[in-house]
This record gives C-alpha cells, structure tokens and sequence, in this order.
C-alpha cells in the first residue's frame, strides 16, 4: 500500500459524456466531465435541476454506463470490468443513499438496513452492533420494526442513510440526503456522514442542492449544463465562510434558490 | 369528448395493459363455445340420446365449466383492476366523478368483452372440430364429424358473456365506490398488517386448520353409507374451510414466527421470498386457497375418469370372467360350437355342473342382519379345469366370490364380515358350512344368478344331496366358452348375438366391454376438458398474480442490483417464493385428491396406483410449466431493471 494516503486517487474521471435516447431524440446530459476524488475526501456536488447531478453520480457509482469517456476506481478502469465484478464490487465497497430513498416496502427499517450485510461473512452478532450503533447515531432505533409506509420521509432518509454505512463500505455516494429532513435533523446526519468521513476514512461523494450541507465538504464541484462550472476548495477555512463562498458560485450560478444558514 | 370516445381510444393506447384481461376473456369464451358445439353435435346428440348417463355427465360438466369461467374472470378482473387503481384514482384527482369513472370502465369492459365474446366463438369454432374427432376416437366411433357451424351453442355462448358481463361490471362498480383515493394510491404500499403480532386467538386458530383438513381426511375413509351425500358435502366443507385457514392463518403464523425469530437478519433470499409474500398474504390466502381447491378437484376428478377408462378391460373382466356362457341350454351352446368352428374361430369350451339353492347367510357382526337368498355353488376342481384361478375350499367349507362387493354393503371394510356361517334348510333339518372369505371378482358371469360360493365337488355332491327335494333347488349346467385369439372376439360376439336370452342387454365380454368403454371413454372426454380448463386457469390465474407481483417488485430489484446483488442471487430468491407460490397449493391439492381418490375408489375393482400415477404427473408437469413461464417473465424484469 503506498504511504501517500492523502494524495492517493480513489476515483477518476476522465471526459466522461453521457448521452439519454437514441440519435432522433438524443439528450447529451454529461458533457465532458473530469473529476478526481482523493481517498477520504468529502465531495459535494451541486447544479441547478437538470444540470445531470444525479446522471454524474450514476455513472461514477457503476449504477449506469456513460457514454464516453473513461472512469478509474482504485485505478481501474470499470469500463472493463465485468457486470458480475461491478455488482461484487458495488456490494462490498460502495454505500448508496438515493434521491428517493429507494427503501424496499417489504421490509422493516432494520431489515432494510441490515439488507447489505447479507450473502457477507459478517456474523449475527457483529451485524447487532453495527446495526445498534449505526440506528443510535441516526436516531432511528425505536424504529427498527416499523415499515416504510409507516415511517416520515426524513425517517425514511436516514434509514437509507443506515442501510448505506453499515456495510462500512470505502465510498459512499449519497444524492440529496438531507433532501427531505429538517434542519435540525440534516445537521445530525451530516455530522454522522462527517463522523464517518474524518474516523473511518470513507470517501464520500454528495449531490445537495443545499449550502449548508456542501460546507461540511472539502470541496464543492459546481455543475451547470453537464459541464463543471468551478470548483471549491474549502482549505483551513471555517465552515461559516465556506458557506458564504458556496452561496456566492450559487448567485452567479443561478437557478436555485439561497436558504439562510 | 364522450365516455365512449375516450374509452375507445385508451382502449387502443393500452392494448399493453388489457392484453391479459383480454386473452382470459377469450379462452373462456371459447372455451365454453367449444364444450356447446360438442353437446349440439348432431353424433354426439345420438349418443347423449342413447344413455342417461351421458346427457347427465355432459350437463353437470356444462355447469362445472360455467363455475370456473366466473371464477377465472373475476379473478383476472380483479387483477387487471389492481394494476390500474393508480389510473382510476388518478381520473378522480383531476376531478371525474366517480360516477364518471365507472361509466368509463364499464363501457370499457363492454367493448372488450364484447371483442372477446366474437374472437372466442372464431377461435372455438376453428378448434371444435379437433375436439369432436378426439371425442370419436375416444368412444372407438368412426365417421367424419360434419363441420359445420353451431348457432345454438354461438346463443349459448352469448348467454356464458351476459353473465360474466354482469359479475365482471358489479365488481368494478363495488371496488369504485368502495375505494377510497388513498387506497387506490396505495394499493401495494401497505403490507398486510394483521399479522403483526401471534395472540393466543391465532395459534388456536392456525391450529383448527389443521384439525379440520384431517377430520375432513378422517372423515372421508369411511364416508361410505346410508349418508353418502350428507358426509360428501361435510368433508368438502371441512377441508376447503380448513385449506382457506391454513393459508390465511396458519402459514401465516409460521412465516411471522420465522420472521420474529430472524430479528431483522433477514437475509437477501428471504427479502425476496418471505417478506414479499407476508406483504401479501391476505390476497394470496384466496387465490392459493381456491388454486388448491382446483387442483384438488381436476387431479381426483381426472385421476377417476382415467382410471376408468385405464380398468375397463380388467374390470369388466372380473365380473364376466367367459366370453360366452350358456346356463341350462345345451342346443344354443351346441349350435353356437358349431357356428364358431364353422367360422374358423379357435376357442375352449368347458362345462360345469352347478347347482342353485336358497339360504341364509349370517353377520357375525349383527345377528339380526341375516339375509336369505339365492346362492349358486360351484364345483371348485370343475372350475380349475376351466381355467379359473381358484384353491379347492376344505370340506364343508365355501368361499364366496363378488366382483361387486364393495358396492354390495353400506361399509368399505367387509373383513368383519367374515368368516360367518351359511344356514341350509331342508325338510325339517338345518345344516351349516362355513363361509370362510370373500374374493373381489367374479368365478362365472354376472348373468348366472345367485351368489357365487366355490366348494370342493365333496361338499357340492353333499349339498345337492340334501337339498334336492326343496323348492328353489335347481341344477345349473354352465357352458362356458374362452376365445383363444382376441382379434376374433368381435366376430363371435357377433355370432353369439341370436342366442342372446335379452336383446337389450349384453352379457358377453366382448360388449360390455364395449359399452364400459363408451361411457369411460366419454367420462375421460369430459374430465380431460374440464381438468384442462381447470389446469388453464388456475395456471392463468398464478401466472397474471405473478406478473402483476413482478412489476410491483421492479423497483425493489432495481434497487437490490444498484445495490450489488446480482441477476443469480435476486433469481434465487424469487425462486423461493415462487417454490411457495406454486408447489405448496400442488402439494396440498394433491394431498386432497389423494383422500378423495381413496374415497371414490370403490367404484373401481382393479388397482389404479399407476393411472393415479401417470394422471397426477400429467397434471403437474403442466402446472410446473406455468412456473417456469412465470420464473422467465421475472428473469426479464430482474435482467431490465438496471437499464431502467
Ligand atoms: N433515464 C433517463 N432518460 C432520459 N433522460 C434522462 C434520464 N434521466 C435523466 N434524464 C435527463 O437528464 C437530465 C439530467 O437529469 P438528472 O437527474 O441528472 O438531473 P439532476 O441534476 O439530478 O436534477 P435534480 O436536482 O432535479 O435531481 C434531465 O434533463 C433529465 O430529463
Ligand atoms: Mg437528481
């Protein structure tokens, strides 16, 4: 393992396009994108609606296939991996929350979340532990035998939330996961996902329409028309001044409404 | 735009969505024109007109088939309604009245019932003649069935759709006005939650289930009495009522005790297979309930039906054991010898003296119920001679031979029966011989009268002694005539004709056998029809639930396999519930028919173990069919669902 953890490249894309529909009717949504995630790093993504935020996250989490352009996870090329070795390797060590949870019906809160251990070799008890930690960090433990249609949609994202670390996967791609909680309640999870990040060293990819929740990130990367528009590097700086910085691309950006801190 | 209009043109936009409701419109309609062409057929009127039998067995059949045309629809309608509730409730948001709404819906299944009642009857009249050759063939008849096009059974069929029209449009009018919006939009959302918590009610109830299917099975090994009708319909009742609690309860209670017992380490494959079958159980209670039922009905229903058809030469065998016999008439059977040789036939001719007498036969069982009679002793060495298959009895000691016994007392278990003893009165003296057993066949024809009792010529010779001056002796002086090459016995049965002491009825081998197999072979016809029809729908009706279930599911394997599960691990858990969804009701369906078979078989003489065999895998080879289509569809939406 090379010691230069800090400078090492988890993720990288390379002029990636991504093209919806077929030649009559064709939408070109990613436009060129070149991205490069350091290990342990905390990504935002942000972009007006439509700006192809949710179509870059897709491609870059082997969800979806892009349509050019190449794409290096642990310096692999995931264009030439298998569909069997990209499923393995989406089970082992990515971590998904979805824009719209994407929590099975069937299934309790604990079931969903637990969901990710099974087919492991993690033992019962330990998956207790897990479970029982990660459910005390989200709030969500009095919960556990409830089903989705019973449950709040900020409870129904912080499920997601579980279901996505408990597994401790190596990166996490998460889609507007404090789209739908209150304020109180995605400052909680953010210092959860923040947690996760700076102890355990996972790299975390966010999409947020939100200032508040892109300052928690080292770096906010600003879509606008399938193309990155600037980047923003948060260095030593405080998160109140990141923010000030975040909304001020947001302005010129356009597009999306500012909410106060 | 009126209803009309916009019914028409949705119609065209959906074919997608009806294509199923549709289909299942028109194998009923032309399911039911097929079976009313065949009743109006003008050679299978002759032979309706010949027999009784056959005009009742067709119009129980017709009414069968009507019952489980109404179940099939209804159950598609209330399928096909369910994938379209988000549509229905979507009518009302934008602010249709929802008597706009089941205007709409009723126009619209008019005109697709409508559609399906004109390509049922083109698709029925194209097919029926395959069935009227297939129904000749069975019944050994010859002659080209006439094609031509049957407008009463085209009427009839008419009547079957007025009558689905009516059911299928009251369903859509109660589900309507009894949905609320949110309920429609929800449809799926909500798992079945009364099974939340196990209470003592439940368990006690889970386990009356189970109590009732085996009282129902209790019940029916020994249903066979005075009160056959009464005990029939009690057991039905018993074991549907106990399959209904046993899905609805039962099952229910184990997968929840299961469940609890996982706390949460569900695991991908019981995700796939346990929880989304919980979520549901209520709606599969019933249709897994009335699956088993079905399947237990066609299974016993065919598995009789074939096992008729399967003995009819052993059967008929056992009770007319000669080709030809001739009681107390040496110049027919003279003459008939010389008519056989005359033609070339080679045959054996035996002869046995016998003698008749009258007597009582006692039940040790009851000792008022002794029952006087004609009985018939024949010489046991003579009939060895004669080819029969028989031990010499010990002196004074007889043993009594029915091919019809079973059907002869109320009880199935006649070993109580014996041994017993037979009382001869003569003159002023009574003297007894011991009847030791009884043998299921016949020793000579069932025409020569009187109980068939084989003894040693010692014991006859002392019988006839004793008993020749009473009033009912008689000496019997049997003919009787094997044909050694069975391609010559329709010629002389031919030949034996003019001898026959009765026109109307035949008492050769040869005839019966022809008549048995007539009616067993228009039983299978129609036990065939109807168990496929069965087969068809209960199968339709598993595989539309199935596919409905599939594209509810999407989602979830969308986002199991974004999740990295894949293809192979999601198919193996659907595979599970699919193992629970089809083989737990064939299972139990064929733990039924295998009581009821049991029960009924007493109308049978031979063995049936091998048609049950060959009649239950048939069955179930198409059923696994209908799995294996429903695995395949689930396979395409798992394979798409990530290309989303
Ligand atoms: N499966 C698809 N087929 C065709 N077009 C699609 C598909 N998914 C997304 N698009 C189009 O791609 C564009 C970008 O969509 P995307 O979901 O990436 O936006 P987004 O930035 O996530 O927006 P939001 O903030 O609203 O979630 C949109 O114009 C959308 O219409
Ligand atoms: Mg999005």
């Amino acid at each position: 393992m090379k010691e230069s953890n800090e400078q090492e490249t988890v993720l990288h894309a390379r002029n990636v396009h991504k093209t919806y529909g077929s030649k009559g009717g064709a939408q070109q949504v990613l436009k060129g994108i070149d991205l490069r995630v350091l290990r342990k790093e905390f990504v935002g993504i942000m972009g007006p609606s439509g700006s192809g935020k949710t179509t870059l996250l897709n491609v870059l989490a082997t969800i979806d296939r892009a349509s050019d352009g190449a794409i290096f996870i642990d310096n692999e090329d995931i264009s030439t991996m298998s569909s069997a070795a990209l499923s393995a390797f989406r089970r082992n060590k990515l971590g998904f929350i979805f824009q719209d949870y994407n929590l099975l019906d069937t299934l309790t809160v604990k079931e969903n979340i637990l969901l990710p251990l099974s087919l492991g070799k993690i033992s019962k008890q330990r998956a207790e532990r897990e479970f029982t930690a990660i459910a005390e960090v989200l709030g969500i433990r009095d919960l556990a035998h409830k089903y989705p249609y019973e449950i709040s949609g900020g409870q129904k994202q912080r499920t997601a939330a579980g279901r996505a670390l408990i597994h401790q996967p190596s990166i996490v791609f998460a889609d507007e996961p404090t789209g739908a909680l209150d304020s109180k309640s995605a400052s909680s999870l953010l210092s959860v996902m923040d947690e996760v990040n700076r102890n355990r060293g996972v790299t975390i990819i966010m999409v947020t329409h939100d200032p508040v929740a892109s300052s928690y990130c080292n770096r906010v990367v600003f879509l606008k028309d399938g193309k990155i528009y600037s980047e923003l590097y948060r260095g030593e700086k405080s998160r109140q001044s990141f923010f000030k910085d975040i909304i001020d691309v947001q302005a010129v950006l356009g597009g999306d409404h500012i909410d106060g801190i | 735009m009126t209803v009309f209009d916009l019914a028409l043109r949705s119609m065209r936009q959906n074919v997608k969505q009806y294509y199923l409701y549709f289909f299942a419109l028109i194998f009923s309609m032309s399911l039911f024109f097929v079976f009313a062409s065949l009743q109006h057929d003008t050679q299978v009127q002759r032979l309706l007109e010949s027999s009784v039998n056959f005009s009742a067995a067709f119009q129980s059949a017709a009414v069968l088939l009507v019952v489980i045309i109404g179940i099939f629809t209804m159950s598609s309608n209330r399928i096909f309604l369910r994938r379209r509730s988000r549509e229905i409730g979507l009518y009302q948001l934008i602010g249709l009245s929802k008597g706009w709404a089941a205007r709409y819906l009723l126009m619209e299944n008019l005109l697709l019932g409508l559609g399906a009642l004109f390509a049922g009857i083109l698709c029925g009249a194209l097919i029926s003649r395959l069935f009227v050759l297939i129904l000749l063939e069975l019944l050994h008849l010859d002659g080209m069935p006439a094609i031509d096009f049957s407008l009463p059974a085209a009427i009839e069929t008419t009547f079957v759709f007025i009558l689905v029209a009516v059911i299928t449009s009251v369903q859509i009018i109660t589900m309507i006005y009894r949905s609320t919006l949110l309920h429609l939009f929800q449809a799926d959302r909500q798992p079945d939650l009364s099974s939340q918590s196990p209470t003592i009610l439940t368990a006690i109830y889970a386990v009356l289930g189970i109590v009732l299917i085996g009282y129902g099975y209790e019940l029916s090994g020994r249903m066979v009495d005075e009160q056959l009708v009464m005990n029939a319909l009690l057991v039905m009742a018993a074991t549907i009522t106990g399959t209904y609690i046993l899905f609805r309860v039962t099952i229910r209670w184990c997968f929840t005790w299961l469940r609890r017992r996982k706390n949460g380490h569900l695991g991908l494959y019981n995700s796939l297979s346990l929880a989304p079958l919980m979520h549901r159980m209520k709606g599969n209670a019933n249709s897994l309930t009335l699956i088993t039922v079905l399947s237990a009905l066609t299974i016993t229903l065919v598995t009789m039906a074939y096992s008729f058809y399967y003995s009819a030469e052993q059967d008929t065998r056992m009770a007319i054991p000669y080709d030809f016999t001739f009681e107390n008439n040496p110049q027919d059977a003279q003459a008939f010898t010389a008519d056989l040789e005359s033609s070339g036939i080679p045959f054996k001719h035996y002869t046995v003296e016998a003698v008749r007498t009258t007597g009582v036969i006692h039940n040790p069982l009851d000792p008022a119920d002794s029952r006087e009679g004609s009985l018939l002793w024949l010489p046991a060495e003579q009939l060895q001679r004669a080819g029969g298959q028989l031990s010499v009895p010990a002196f004074g000691e007889a043993v009594e031979y029915d091919a019809w016994a079973q059907n002869a007392y109320d009880d199935i278990d006649l070993s109580g029966r014996y041994p017993t003893l037979i009382d001869l009165q003569s003159e002023s003296q009574t003297k007894s011989y011991v009847l030791k057993e009884l043998k299921v066949e016949n020793l000579v024809n069932f025409d020569i009268s009187g109980k068939q009792l084989a003894v040693s010529e010692a014991t006859l010779d002392e019988i006839a002694r004793r008993m020749s001056g009473t009033e009912h002796f008689e000496k019997v002086q049997i003919a009787a005539y094997l044909i050694s090459d069975q391609a010559e016995l329709a010629l002389a049965s031919s030949l034996y004709e003019k001898y026959r002491p009765d026109q109307y009825t035949a008492t050769d081998f040869y005839s019966s056998y022809q008549t048995t197999l007539q009616t067993s072979g228009l039983l299978i016809f129609i036990a065939a029809f109807l168990g496929l029809s069965f087969l068809a729908s209960t199968g339709s009706i598993l595989y539309f639930k199935q596919m409905t279930e599939a594209e509810q599911e999407k989602q979830s394997f969308r986002t199991l396999r974004q999740l990295g599960f894949d293809e192979k691990m999601i198919m193996k858990g659907i595979m599970r519930k699919q193992m629970v969804v089809f083989l737990l009701p064939l299972c139990i369906g064929m733990l039924h028919s295998f009581f009821a078979v049991r029960a009924a078989s007493f109308m049978i003489i031979s063995d049936i173990t091998i048609p049950t065999i060959i009649s239950v895998g048939v069955y179930a080879a198409i059923y696994i069919l209908f799995a294996l289509f429903t695995l395949g569809y689930y396979r395409q939406v798992v394979n798409k669902a990530l290309l989303l």
